[in-house]
């Protein structure tokens, strides 16, 4: 029981954690990213019909990657180069993107919300020879797709980038003041084109894991406000690596125990799905009391 | 960095000139709207039109079929003012707030709860006398919609916490809450989807033009925009609100009461919303179901920030918005299009919105950029 809740905690939280990554690199970069459910589904369906054409899994990924990458430049563009306001340029994002792939898959694919990929293939499990009857442990880390393994790869890596590299100081400097940034030369357009992009990117890959994983096929609303979910990850993990994807889990099991609870019955599944929400709402308030007073201090 | 920076509203209003008479304001406030709006309007036209000839459709024709779809018949001018209804609360409810620099965008779910609340409370009025089982749902609804803001009003008031993401955030608990309170108390039986019962007959405001769906519920929107534009104009908060919209901290150094229109500002946007929903459950849907908000809440905010906050403006783009959205939900009876078209549309409009078109500059920069690299 409690190794199947884990393990389905574990599969939820890769498409949180993958997003909210991305997120939280282009918030340290100054901008709030609204639309990674919009690069989610996205990713989504590049994967789901890339796969299917290849019938290569990684090609899929690949594919979403990409067009995940080109999908997160272009909404930048609009934030940086346009001045648009990021909120409002990525709701209205979210709702062109999911109006684009909902028109698409009637007008060209000719099926209503869910699309069945012939010949696509799902990513691996990849099962630990030896680790996979350890309880616990085994559910923890056995039988995962590879996108699982590149998450917990990219936790300490995106730490290491952002904390000891040049790009990642020079990202940090530009979230932190973008004129002072700019004084002293940086290019902080790019550098911020070059976080939406990473976003874009990393958000396409978790909506790679969502029709490339379990199911294996693609649904218009498959993501399931997960792009917001994300949001609200990397605004409780404060933007960093490590606090933002152990906030996934946390959201990730929250998710699974809700699927759990419904099959047992007498719990609802949309309370539970508030509780992220909730979270962010009081470590806002809480960071932002508390600032407030420390600020007025520091000013008397 | 943990985003208790505070945002201002996405667009700055226009100046509000002090002595020029009525009539000549309206009108060249009027020509404004129609510079800020034309703009992202022509481009999603454009996008629009991309997307619709890659596909296979003459884009004319469509946007040819959407137009008598809305505007055709005196039945179908009425379609499209049902449908402008609920977006003209939302788009006020927008405006009021993000003249003071309050960027809510947690009318959607004022509106939503507004709904439900309305809903509720309408399905049990077979008792009360005429008048008043209108009153009393619409009461609810708007202090349910007040109620939802109240939370991230009084954060952003009294302790600066950005009031965009904790009001995104409950739209969400909000939507949750609804969904849970609908399947756990309020689900009417013998529904295949979960939906409340309907409202009762006398709880339900009137249609302006029956058979057509129109309701009372558009007598009530343009009211609260007339307020809306008199408040802002005459009152001494409504004077506030512009003051701390366009320059905060000199407010707060002038001793304006920027936290009181900080809190009023948020609470007031979602008091509108709340009354959009109950306007809307009990003129034209007349019960709450899971998706009850077509993302009224957002079109909302499009059409304000189009409108940059000018109430005749707000009242073209609702007219505009709803006659996309009635134009969409028939067109597909005639020809084989997707109602999907009319999202690409909406979403582009609102992007575009707050983007800044400075390619005319671009031109003026180069030149000063030549200017100096010349020794």
């Amino acid at each position: 029981m409690i190794d199947l809740l884990l393990a389905s905690a574990i599969t939820l939280s890769v498409p949180l954690v993958l997003a909210a990554l991305g997120g939280a690199i282009h918030r340290r970069s100054g901008t709030v990213n609204i639309g990674l459910e919009a690069h989610m589904i996205l990713g989504a369906l590049i994967g789901a019909v890339v796969s299917g054409a290849t019938g290569n899994w990684a090609a899929g990924a690949l594919a979403g990657l990409v067009a995940g990458a080109l999908s997160g430049l272009l909404m930048n563009l609009v934030i940086t180069r346009l001045k648009g306001n990021e909120i409002i340029v990525g709701l209205g994002y979210n709702i062109v993107m999911f109006g684009v792939i909902g028109y698409v898959l009637r007008a060209v694919f000719g099926v209503s919300g869910t699309l069945q990929v012939d010949g696509l293939q799902r990513m691996p499990k990849l099962v630990i020879p030896g680790v996979a009857d350890v309880p616990i442990l085994g559910a923890l880390i056995s039988g995962k797709d590879p996108l699982f393994w590149l998450c917990v790869v990219l936790v300490p890596v995106l730490a290491w980038l952002l904390r000891s590299t040049t790009w990642g100081v020079r990202l940090r400097a530009t979230g932190a003041s973008e004129p002072a940034s700019a004084s002293l030369g940086l290019r902080t357009l790019a550098i911020r084109d070059g976080a939406g992009i990473v976003a874009g990117a990393l958000a396409a890959l978790g909506g790679v894991a969502l029709s490339l994983g379990t199911v294996g096929l693609f649904n218009e609303n498959m993501t399931a406000g997960r792009g917001y979910v994300a949001l609200a990850a990397f605004y409780f993990g404060r933007s960093k690596p490590l606090p933002t994807a152990l906030a996934c889990l946390l959201f990730g099991f929250f998710d699974a125990l809700q699927i759990r609870l419904q099959t047992v019955g007498g719990f609802n599944a949309d309370i539970i799905s508030t509780l992220p929400y909730i979270a962010v709402v009081v470590v806002l308030a809480f960071t932002g009391i508390r600032q407030h007073y420390r600020g007025a201090r520091a000013l008397s | 960095m943990t985003g208790t920076a505070t945002q201002g509203a996405p667009v700055a209003p226009e100046p509000t000139e002090a002595s020029t008479p009525v009539g000549r304001r309206a009108a060249t406030a009027l020509g404004r709207v129609a510079r800020h709006a034309g703009v992202p309007v022509v481009l999603a036209l454009a996008i629009g039109a991309l997307v619709l000839a890659v596909t296979g459709n003459d884009p004319l024709e469509v946007y040819g079929r959407l137009l008598s779809e809305a505007f055709g018949t005196p039945s179908r001018i009425n379609a499209t003012l049902a449908a402008t209804t609920p977006i003209l609360f939302t788009a006020v409810a927008a405006a009021f707030a993000y003249r003071a620099g309050a960027f809510t965008v947690g009318v959607e779910g004022s509106f939503v709860l507004g709904g439900l609340t309305a809903s509720v409370i309408g399905s049990q009025m077979a008792d009360v006398p005429p008048v008043l089982s209108v009153l009393l749902p619409l009461l609810g609804a708007t202090i349910a919609g007040g109620l939802v803001a109240v939370i991230p009003g009084i954060l952003r008031a009294w302790w600066g916490v950005d009031e965009v993401v904790t009001t995104l955030m409950f739209n969400f608990i909000v939507t949750g809450l609804a969904g849970w309170s609908v399947q756990s108390f309020f689900l009417a039986k013998g529904q295949a989807n979960s939906s409340t019962e309907y409202v009762t007959e006398n709880a339900e405001l009137p249609a302006l033009a029956p058979p057509g769906q129109t309701s009372i519920g558009l007598v009530i929107g343009l009211v609260i925009l007339i307020a809306y534009a008199v408040w802002m104009r005459y009152s001494t908060l409504g004077f506030e609100f512009r003051a701390v919209g366009s320059a905060p901290r000199f407010s707060a150094a002038q001793g304006l009461r920027v936290k009181t229109v900080l809190a009023t500002a948020l609470i007031g946007a979602g008091v509108i919303g709340g009354i959009g929903g109950g306007s809307h459950a009990l003129g034209l849907v007349h019960r709450y179901s899971e998706g009850f908000s077509a993302n009224f809440g957002f079109t909302g905010i499009a059409i304000a920030l189009l409108a940059r906050f000018n109430p005749i403006g707000i009242l073209v783009g609702a007219i505009l918005f709803g006659a996309l959205n009635s134009a969409g939900a028939t067109v597909q009876l005639f020809i084989d299009l997707p109602v999907q078209i009319i999202d690409v549309l909406q979403g582009t409009v609102m992007i575009f919105a707050v983007a800044v078109f400075t390619l005319p500059k671009l031109r003026r920069l180069r030149a000063a950029r030549a200017e100096w690299k010349r020794p």
